[in-house]
């Protein structure tokens, strides 16, 4: 790829151009340049010259740029609608996650462990199967958070978003993830049947409990952020050499 | 589609039209397409090449052209032709340019004649 195109990706995906339409925007340029460079060849002219003269009808990078950032439909929806990508949609997929993570230790409590009062600590012993069930929902429960964070690096990543929306996206997270609670009972329940209610963006009732959710929170905010943060300063890095 | 020569403010809907106008007789990638324009207006009409592309994009986003990916001598080609909705923007657009042009005329005629007559 010419060194004019990172240019021209690097001001389009800050504009909000949607990679996809970036990435094949990009395609097509360099295949239309291939086609040109051959022409002034052909044409007898030499490689330098061919080149120069082939970038020169292709465009000026202001009109290929502008072309495209002129178009709104091309814009990404976190350019569109960043309170919806960045606030909305991460909050919904780890409720998401969450139900999911519910619905694996309520379904294994019915399934097996039908006598016990709780799914938590139970003093009847589960089996390697049944174990690896409920490690599944525990698993989906404890990283979620993280791996909704670093997707949501990624995509900022992806499109060169500034620090704003990503980081308010991940304060949620990290607070939605911190404070989350998980409680369980059956016998709180009339007939027996059992029981599981989510509690979130509520600290402790106790001080331990605060500084504890607190903790919880500040140690998801920063593995989700560390990536994100890797990647800002060697892209820093790479485009100041 | 941006224009380095030609006035841009008098260009509004002429890629467009341009584009389908080609590509309603047949199937083409973007460079055949910008070799086609120059062919055809005798180089009058002068674009920076690569802005053909997000006007392309644009009307497949639209609903106007379906593109195909084909290999032509062990190289990737977007081939790009018009769909029946694409067909029928042709036939309003082709129309409106054709009442402009003739309202366009019969102002020069008209202003030729009136030269004459004085």
């Amino acid at each position: 790829m010419p060194k004019q195109f990172h240019e021209l990706r690097e001001r389009l995906l800050n504009a909000g151009v949607a990679p996809r339409h970036v990435q094949r925007y990009l395609k097509e340029l360099a295949d239309h340049l291939a086609d040109l460079r051959a022409e002034e060849v052909r044409a007898g002219r030499g490689r330098a010259e061919a080149e120069s003269a082939a970038l020169d009808r292709l465009g000026s990078i202001d009109d290929l740029s502008k072309a495209m950032i002129e178009q709104r439909q091309f814009q990404s929806w976190c350019a569109r609608a960043p309170w919806a990508a960045f606030g909305l949609a991460p909050l919904l997929f780890l409720a998401a996650a969450y139900f999911i993570a519910c619905f694996i230790l309520w379904s294994g409590w019915k399934i097996f462990l039908p006598r016990a009062d709780t799914p938590f600590g139970t003093p009847i012993p589960i089996y390697s199967f049944q174990n690896i069930y409920f490690q599944i929902g525990r698993f989906i429960y404890f990283t979620s958070p993280v791996l909704i964070g670093w997707l949501i690096g990624l995509v900022a990543a992806r499109q060169r978003l500034s620090m704003a929306w990503p980081t308010l996206s991940l304060v949620l997270i990290a607070w939605m993830g911190g404070t989350a609670q998980i409680q369980a009972s059956r016998t709180a329940v009339a007939g027996g049947f059992g029981h599981i209610s989510m509690n979130f963006f509520r600290l402790g009732s106790s001080g331990q409990n605060v500084s504890e959710d607190i903790f919880h929170a500040l140690i998801i905010l920063t593995v989700a952020l560390l990536p994100h943060m890797i990647w800002r300063l060697r892209h820093h890095y790479a485009r100041s050499t | 589609m941006a224009l380095r020569e030609t006035n841009p403010n008098f260009m509004n809907g002429v890629p467009e039209l341009l584009i389908l106008s080609l590509l309603g007789e047949q199937e083409m990638y973007g460079y055949e397409i910008v070799q086609a324009i120059r062919q055809r207006t005798a180089a009058v009409i002068a674009v920076g090449e690569g802005v053909v592309y997000p006007v392309l994009h644009g009307l497949e986003g639209d609903g106007a052209l379906k593109s195909r990916r084909k290999t032509i001598n062990g190289r990737g080609r977007i081939y790009y032709s018009v769909t029946p909705r694409g067909a029928r923007r042709l036939a309003d657009l082709s129309q409106n340019w054709t009442n402009l042009t003739t309202a366009i005329q019969n102002i020069l005629i008209g202003g030729q004649n009136a030269q004459a007559v004085s």
